[in-house]
């Protein structure tokens, strides 16, 4: 049939079986949106009020899903906007398509009004990008940038498409069926018989989940191969739920803010099986002292992960969980029950736990009473500080695609767009984005997208008045130079919620704590909840710069 | 040990292709010594020689991330003894009527071409191993060498 580039882009995303975009429109998308105003009752598509929420919407639709998220930008400075939420993707690996207008094909090169080459500045945050300069070029330049956003490694694909492009009219044949994927490599039998004469030699095995046990939907097999290798599993942020957290196995996270458990762990274990996993500078720590005393074996999709940040003794690459459903085929039943009991014990000994504030609010009892009414079963979704520690530390994830954060690239920002897109995706679920008050000023205009479409998602602010990760730093190595942390707003938080359309509520002390959350959570419709805390308190442990993962401090 | 390796690279011919590779190398703070670049006999393809300073470990890793780029069909590493390596260089030599027969003998020691002669200056050209080429350039430099232009190396598995 003979459509033009704009039903061409519709037509693409149907058959990709999208259901929600987010964007913006601008002047070089009018083609692209008087198309969704025709394919209104096919594709739903959410108006942001910031075209990186947009793009944080999309992340947060394909971190709650594992499907593709899709967002729409016109050119410039729409494109621009993207950047941000496209380098999050890139950083957490999560699949996204992010389609940008640009001006006509004759106008490009000549610092057109809102021209940029957004294909040029998104290069190093893309897995891929493209230009469409040849509407025939266009149906399969779309499936090409969904391939490459699923296959492998997922990660972000850009396509920017010139206006005289979407106006422009081509022949279309729709595909009869989607593609299969490319079977992904498969490490060799000598590859797995090197990882099981280590398995077979330890005594004290140490699993670690990365984002990759969620992106291969591995979570059952690494359970059972916990069971079948009588080991205890640290997750780290990235993975937080892909296994779960209520299983005496659990060690808690591992890294800068891990657990005493997992540091533990780490000293004491005579092998570490990291899983999907990069080994972090937040994980590491100190990657010079990491893994020089136990062998390590390593399952990655990207083989450029091995070797990259710490050294490797075997290295299985493919997807994590054809690798790990083999390995539950060749390994033997383990009984380590000495090193299990050794584990349970420091679980014992060393509870996360924080100190009562002065005026008794606890991000720890706010978010343990939350997990406590919501049965574990709510989508947390976080902005990036201390509330996004106490969020990972405090609520109890039992499932994979139930903790929500930017951990690659740390986006301040991040965290309502992608509860909005979460909730979008998970209409069964209750999505809370759990936020700073500084986080919060960096997107809160979103909030009227929440009222506006009445996405009942639970903004829950931890106020503590200051930038509290930044001012911990400050405190430990800056001897208490508070620069610029006091944020000293004068924002009235409920009034500013009521004026985007939001319930407001307030926790100021701890008889407030489950009432308010209650309430909240009994509401059809957005809540914000400034939750009162006070400023010092501090995310502990915490492995000082420089000093081994093994070593967190625990007062400070 | 840091030392010079030389990679090729078969990447498509798309618009933007030495972009993506210039810049990872940049992003990922690795070295390019040089790089030669040209379509193939196949224009759908571009076969691009990159000589990377590095030990081991950076040259495995340049490696592995040239390999994920999706314009990039196939990188191999190529060994030094197992490969021809060749560049090619234009030197104009600054002549004066004493130097001027000293300089054709040095030319005609490397067989090098000579490809302008003015009352100033006599341009050259020689293709050869980068150290044939130094050492050439060396022997110029007492009679003032005006401008050198070199190629990056090319390289073919023997």
């Amino acid at each position: 049939m003979l459509l033009t580039g704009a039903e061409i882009i519709m037509e693409c995303l149907l058959e990709q079986k999208v259901d929600t975009v987010f964007g913006y429109p601008g002047g070089a998308m009018l083609n692209i949106y008087d198309a969704l105003y025709q394919y209104g009752g096919k594709l739903r598509h959410i108006e942001t009020s910031h075209e990186q929420n947009a793009a944080h919407a999309a992340d947060g639709y394909a971190r709650a899903t594992g499907k593709t998220g899709v967002c729409i930008a016109t050119s410039g400075p729409g494109a621009t906007n993207l950047v941000t939420g496209i380098a999050t993707a890139y950083m957490d690996s999560i699949p996204m398509v992010a389609i940008t207008g640009n001006v006509n094909l004759g106008l490009l090169g000549l610092d057109s009004f809102q021209e940029v080459d957004i294909t040029g500045i998104t290069m190093p945050v893309t897995k891929h990008n493209f230009i469409v300069k040849d509407v025939s070029q266009l149906a399969d330049t779309l499936r090409k940038a969904f391939r490459i956003a699923q296959e492998g490694r997922k990660g972000p694909v850009l396509v920017d498409i010139p206006k005289d492009i979407t106006a422009q009219k081509c022949e279309f044949t729709p595909l009869a069926q989607l593609p299969e994927p490319e079977p992904e490599h498969f490490p060799s039998d000598q590859s797995f018989e090197r990882a099981m004469e280590l398995i077979r030699k330890s005594e004290r095995p140490f699993l670690y989940t990365g984002g990759g046990v969620i992106a291969s939907e591995a979570s059952e097999e690494l359970a059972a191969l916990a069971e079948r290798l009588d080991a205890p599993v640290a997750s780290s942020l990235m993975s937080q739920g892909a296994f779960d957290q209520s299983s005496p196995r659990y060690m808690g996270m591992l890294g800068m803010h891990g657990t005493k458990t997992a540091a533990l762990g780490v000293k004491h274990c005579d092998l570490f099986i990291a899983v999907g996993t990069r080994f972090s500078d937040r994980v590491t720590c100190n990657a010079d002292l990491f893994g020089t005393h136990f062998p390590i074996i390593q399952i990655d999709i990207d083989p450029a992960e091995f070797d990259k940040n710490v050294h490797v003794d075997v290295r299985l690459r493919g997807d994590a969980k054809q690798i790990l459903s083999h390995l539950l085929e060749i390994a033997p039943q383990m009984d380590h029950a000495d090193w299990m009991r050794d584990v349970e014990s420091w679980n014992l000994n060393y509870p996360l736990m924080q100190r009562p504030a002065p005026d008794g609010v606890t991000p720890q009892e706010v978010l343990g009473t939350l997990g406590r009414l919501t049965d574990s079963e709510a989508i947390l979704t976080t902005e990036v500080g201390q509330h996004q520690m106490w969020a990972a530390q405090f609520y109890t994830f039992r499932h994979p695609r139930q903790f929500l954060t930017s951990g690659g690239l740390g986006t301040m920002g991040f965290g309502l767009g992608a509860a909005m897109g979460a909730q979008l995706a998970r209409p069964d679920k209750r999505v809370i984005n759990i936020a700073g008050d500084g986080s919060f000023h960096m997107n809160c205009s979103e909030l009227s997208t929440l009222s506006k479409y009445n996405i009942p998602v639970i903004e829950l602010i931890f106020n503590n008045t200051v930038l509290g990760m930044v001012r911990q730093w400050q405190k430990l190595f800056y001897e208490n130079r508070f620069s610029q942390t006091d944020l000293e707003k004068k924002t009235d938080y409920e009034m500013l919620a009521r004026a985007f359309g939001v319930k407001a509520l307030t926790i100021r002390e701890q008889a407030d704590i489950e009432p308010v959350l209650k309430e909240a959570l009994a509401t059809d419709g957005p809540v914000l909840i400034n939750c009162l805390i006070n400023k010092d308190i501090n995310v502990l442990p915490m492995v000082p710069a420089g000093a081994s993962v093994e070593d967190p401090i625990l007062t400070m | 040990m840091e030392k010079e390796y030389i990679l090729s690279v078969l990447a498509h011919n798309n618009a933007g292709v030495l972009l993506r590779i210039s810049g990872l190398f940049s992003r990922r703070c690795y070295n390019i010594k040089s790089i030669v670049a040209a379509q193939t006999v196949d224009p759908e393809y571009s076969e691009i020689l990159i000589v990377v300073q590095g030990d081991e470990r950076i040259v495995r890793q340049v490696d592995k991330q040239l390999s994920k780029l999706v314009d990039i069909e196939e990188v191999t590493i190529l060994s030094w003894e197992n490969s021809v390596v060749r560049e090619h260089l234009l030197l104009k030599a600054r002549r004066t009527p004493e130097n001027s027969e000293k300089l054709v003998e040095i030319a005609n020691v490397f067989h090098a071409g000579i490809l302008n002669v003015s009352p100033e200056s006599m341009v050259l050209e020689l293709t050869g191993s980068p150290s044939e080429l130094d050492s050439f350039t060396e022997l110029y430099k007492p009679y003032g060498i005006l401008k050198v232009l070199r190629t990056g190396s090319m390289a073919m598995e023997k």
